[in-house]
């Protein structure tokens, strides 16, 4: 064998073995760890996919994927991120699959789009009352975890998706826009858009539930 | 206030008020923002108003796996 071939073919060998070692390493990181993210991962596809059956589905898939991807783990400390990417892909995936079939709700639509932007704060905010009390704090008291998971369940798919990766996960709005491959300024634009809807809900619920009469706000 | 930092008017605080809690904006917005709400009541109410709806947000998620998912998942590593 000429020589640049022999080094050719030797450095090749060290790579090869070199991924083998890395592969081996990540599996064995795999499997040490899993375990300790599993509830987080649980929670974000609970409020992914609203319902505990699908969302453990979504976990032992998410497993599954990375298992099979696990070359694609480049640092040890983002595990649950590049975790978080897999999950959050497959769930896209699926949406838009089942979008299809359905043509019920729209992942990639702009969905309520055309609707102003909300503020709950504006609604409940009396600055004559400023040293008397603080409505709006009032209101977030008897705001129970229940409602919160009730007006992220009221989102659209695109937007959920958003609100669980930076407001739950506590990704940059970078790692979001990596994470669903889309631009920063989409990412910006949904997590507008989701607080808007959300802080909505919130406030038609707290009119059902009457939590506005008992500070003193009469809607018709 | 810091010398370099531009005086906002409360819609522009407003506007920035999300980006500012997420820890999104440039640092001379982001010293902006802060010299606004020193010395602007109603957007430091607001701004802990969203501060404290983001963290009631965060806390959400208190769901844990059941035994039967940890149990699924160690069959599916044990089998790959």
């Amino acid at each position: 064998m000429p020589a640049t071939h022999f080094l050719e073919y030797a450095s090749l060998s060290v790579t090869m073995v070199a991924q083998g070692a890395m592969k081996t390493s990540n599996r064995t990181y795999f499997e040490e760890n899993i375990e300790s993210c599993l509830d987080r991962l649980y929670g974000a596809a609970l409020r992914m996919t609203r319902n505990t059956s699908d969302a453990e589905d979504l976990v032992a898939e998410t497993v599954t994927r990375g298992l099979d991807k696990i070359d694609s783990l480049k640092d040890c400390k983002q595990f649950i991120h590049w975790l978080l990417r897999i999950m959050t892909n497959y769930f896209i995936s699926e949406c838009r699959k089942a979008e299809k079939r359905t043509r019920h709700e729209s992942y990639t639509g702009e969905y309520g789009e055309e609707e102003a932007a909300f503020s709950l704060f504006e609604q409940l905010h009396q600055p004559f009352l400023l040293w008397w009390g603080t409505p709006e704090q009032d209101f977030l008291n008897k705001t129970l975890k229940e409602d919160i998971t009730r007006a992220m369940d009221a989102l659209a798919e695109k937007y959920r998706v958003v609100v669980v990766l930076s407001d739950i996960e506590g990704m940059t709005y970078q790692e979001v826009a990596d994470t669903i491959g889309c631009p920063i300024g989409t990412v910006r634009s949904r997590l507008a858009r989701a607080r808007s809807l959300l802080q909505k809900t919130l406030w038609m619920h707290g009119k059902k539930r009457d939590l506005l009469e008992e500070q003193g706000f009469h809607h018709e | 206030m810091n010398n370099e930092t531009k005086i906002i008017k409360c819609e522009e605080a407003i506007r920035m008020m999300l980006e500012f809690l997420d820890n999104e904006l440039h640092q001379h917005d982001h010293d902006s923002m802060e010299d606004h709400l020193e010395s602007c009541r109603s957007c430091y109410s607001r701004m802990e108003f969203e501060q404290r709806l983001k963290g009631m947000v965060q806390k959400v998620n208190t769901d844990e796996a059941s035994v039967a998912l940890n149990q699924r998942i160690k069959k599916i590593i044990k089998g790959y």
